[in-house]
Parts: structure tokens; C-alpha cells; sequence
């Protein structure tokens, strides 16, 4: 899956999930700040991420991230490697 | 009525409380899911009889203790039972190791915070995440009354069940949101092979204001309550079993 698809694929279950409009999931979005995500979120977060795009995400760097693009970029580091 | 594709894992369900526990949420209708660790015929016995009650039922062997074997035994579980997710957990698995603190090895100590305590952290994280997805679940972990108020001889196994009663509050602190519940049973003392070794246990029955020792079915139907819909509004609580022999 190309980058593009995945974060299309990452916003629609975050929106979905968090009830969050789509537009406002953009690689600037501060996931505190702009999103509303707390660190109990971001449990959730890597929960279905992890289940939608079935890999598994650095727990220790998922707690670093501080924007959507954050995630995207862990996102692509792991399906890069598993490619 | 549960759904039956709805599993309730119950750890150490091979024998004693856990044994009679995935008795009775079988009679509730769940799909119980047994594990055992090294009493393979008290899973199967136990397997047997809630098939004669016409429960869904199915065994599994992992060490509580041993993440990557826990993990890899349950994932695997669920890619060959696709059609069955995950509801329920009883953390019931548990050993003990008793002398005085004196004479206490690390190995003693060890063993027992190793499987009751971080074992139940192990299940409960496998658990949580998938109970996330589905927004809903009921967690039960088996402390006991040594958990509440220490005893003599058991600093191992009272600092492991007192740890498991902070642990449920934690969880349902933190998975409350996601409607999923966290409690606890504090069993005080139940007729299981664990017990029958107690000294003087005529005298301590004087003790108990019920004037006996609980039955595993007791505990169990205090199980069933926490895990079902009438618990719908208790989380991160702990429940007393135990003839009254303390007031929490």
C-alpha cells in the first residue's frame, strides 16, 4: 500500500473512531491541541491503527508524537520495513 | 442471554474457583475459554462438564507468567476462531508460596508476583486493547481477602493480590470511557485444594461470622454478577467473599 493510501485509510478510522471531521486530519494537526486526543486517546489510537492496517507501531514513539504527521511518519517507517 | 460467539477467558479454569467459575459463566451462556497451564485433565474435566450442560467451551495452554506465550497462545486462538472476539476476562490463575518472610527465598517472592500479579497485567493488556475495539468488556481479577489485610506467612502472595486490586482500579480508570469494566473478588476462605492444606481450620471457621468456609460456586456466582449487564454501572470495585470474616 503506498503512503497515500494509508493515511487516507488512518484518517477515515480516526474520524470514524474519534468522531472527528475529516478535514481537520491534515500532517499539521497537533493531536492535543487541534484534535482534541488526550493520552488515553492515544491508546486508543494505536489500538486501531494497529487493527486496521494489521502492524504494530513503536509504543515508545507513539507516545513521542505530538502531530498527525508524527503518526503517518511511524506508520511509514513500519510498512517500509515490512516491505 | 449473552451472545454465544462472546468469549470469557478464565485463567487457571482447571481446578477450584476458576474451575467452577467457567462452570457457571458457561450456564450464563458465554463461549468460556479455559486456560491452564500444566493440569491439562482438570481442563478437560472441566470442559466435559459444561459440554453436558450444552456450553461452548474451549481449552488453551499458556503460562500466565510467560507474555510471548500467553500472547501467541490467544492470538492464535482467535485467527482460528474467526467468528469469535473477545468479552470477558477472569484472571483467575494463581499460586502461592508460604513461609514466613524470614525464611522467604527471591525465587519464592518471584514465583508468585511473576504469575498472579504480572500475569494478570499480561491478560488484561492482551484484553483491553481488543475489548477497545469493540467498546465494551468486562474484566474480573481474583484478589483475595490476604490482599486486603495482609497475613502472616504470605507476604508474597498478599502484596501480589493487594497489587491486583490497584491494578483493577488503574484499568478501570483508564477504560472506563471505552465502556469497559475493571473489578476485583476478594475470596476469603474457599474449598479448593489451596485451602485444604490450612492448619487449624475447625478453629478458624469459629472466626467467620457464617461459621464456614465459602463454596467455589459462591465466588463463582459473584463472578457472574461482576461480568454481566446487572454489574452494568460498577467498575474498579472490589467484592468480598468471605463469610463475612471482613468488613471491607
Amino acid at each position: 500500500m503506498v503512503q497515500e493510501e494509508l493515511i487516507s485509510k488512518i484518517n477515515v478510522t480516526l474520524s470514524e473512531e474519534f468522531e472527528l471531521p475529516i478535514e481537520k486530519l491534515t500532517s499539521e494537526a497537533h493531536l492535543v491541541d487541534d484534535l482534541g486526543l488526550d493520552s488515553l486517546d492515544a491508546v486508543d489510537m494505536l489500538v486501531h491503527i494497529e487493527d486496521e492496517l494489521g502492524m504494530k507501531l513503536d509504543v515508545e514513539k507513539v507516545q513521542h508524537a505530538r502531530t498527525l504527521g508524527d503518526i503517518y511518519k511511524l506508520i511509514g517507517e513500519v510498512s517500509s520495513d515490512s516491505n | 442471554m449473552p451472545l454465544k460467539n462472546h468469549v470469557v477467558i478464565v485463567t487457571g479454569g482447571s481446578a477450584g474457583i476458576g474451575f467452577a467459575v467457567a462452570k457457571r459463566l458457561a450456564s450464563d451462556g458465554y463461549h468460556i475459554l479455559i486456560n491452564y497451564n500444566s493440569n491439562k485433565d482438570g481442563a478437560l474435566a472441566c470442559q466435559s462438564e459444561i459440554n453436558e450442560l450444552d456450553g461452548a467451551c474451549s481449552i488453551l495452554q499458556f503460562n500466565v507468567k510467560d507474555r510471548e506465550q500467553c500472547e501467541s497462545a490467544l492470538e492464535g486462538f482467535l485467527a482460528e476462531n474467526p467468528d469469535l472476539s473477545i468479552y470477558g476476562l477472569v484472571n483467575n490463575a494463581g499460586i502461592t508460596r508460604d513461609t514466613l518472610a524470614g525464611l522467604m527465598s527471591d525465587d519464592d517472592f518471584r514465583d508468585v508476583v511473576e504469575t498472579n500479579m504480572f500475569g494478570s497485567f499480561y491478560l488484561m493488556r492482551w484484553c483491553a486493547k481488543k475489548m477497545l475495539l469493540k467498546k465494551r468488556g468486562a474484566i474480573v481479577n481474583m484478589s483475595s481477602l490476604s490482599g486486603q489485610v495482609g497475613n502472616g506467612g504470605q507476604l508474597n502472595y498478599a502484596a501480589s493480590k493487594a497489587g491486583i486490586i490497584a491494578m483493577t482500579k488503574s484499568l478501570a480508570n483508564e477504560v472506563g470511557r471505552r465502556g469497559i469494566r475493571v473489578n476485583a473478588v476478594a475470596p476469603g476462605i474457599i474449598e479448593t485444594k489451596m485451602t485444604a492444606e490450612i492448619p487449624f481450620l475447625d478453629q478458624m471457621k469459629k472466626n467467620i461470622p457464617l461459621k464456614r468456609i465459602g463454596k467455589p460456586e459462591e465466588v463463582a456466582s459473584v463472578v457472574s454478577f461482576l461480568i454481566s449487564n446487572e454489574a452494568s454501572y460498577m467498575t474498579g470495585q472490589t467484592l468480598s467473599v468471605n463469610g463475612g470474616l471482613y468488613f471491607s
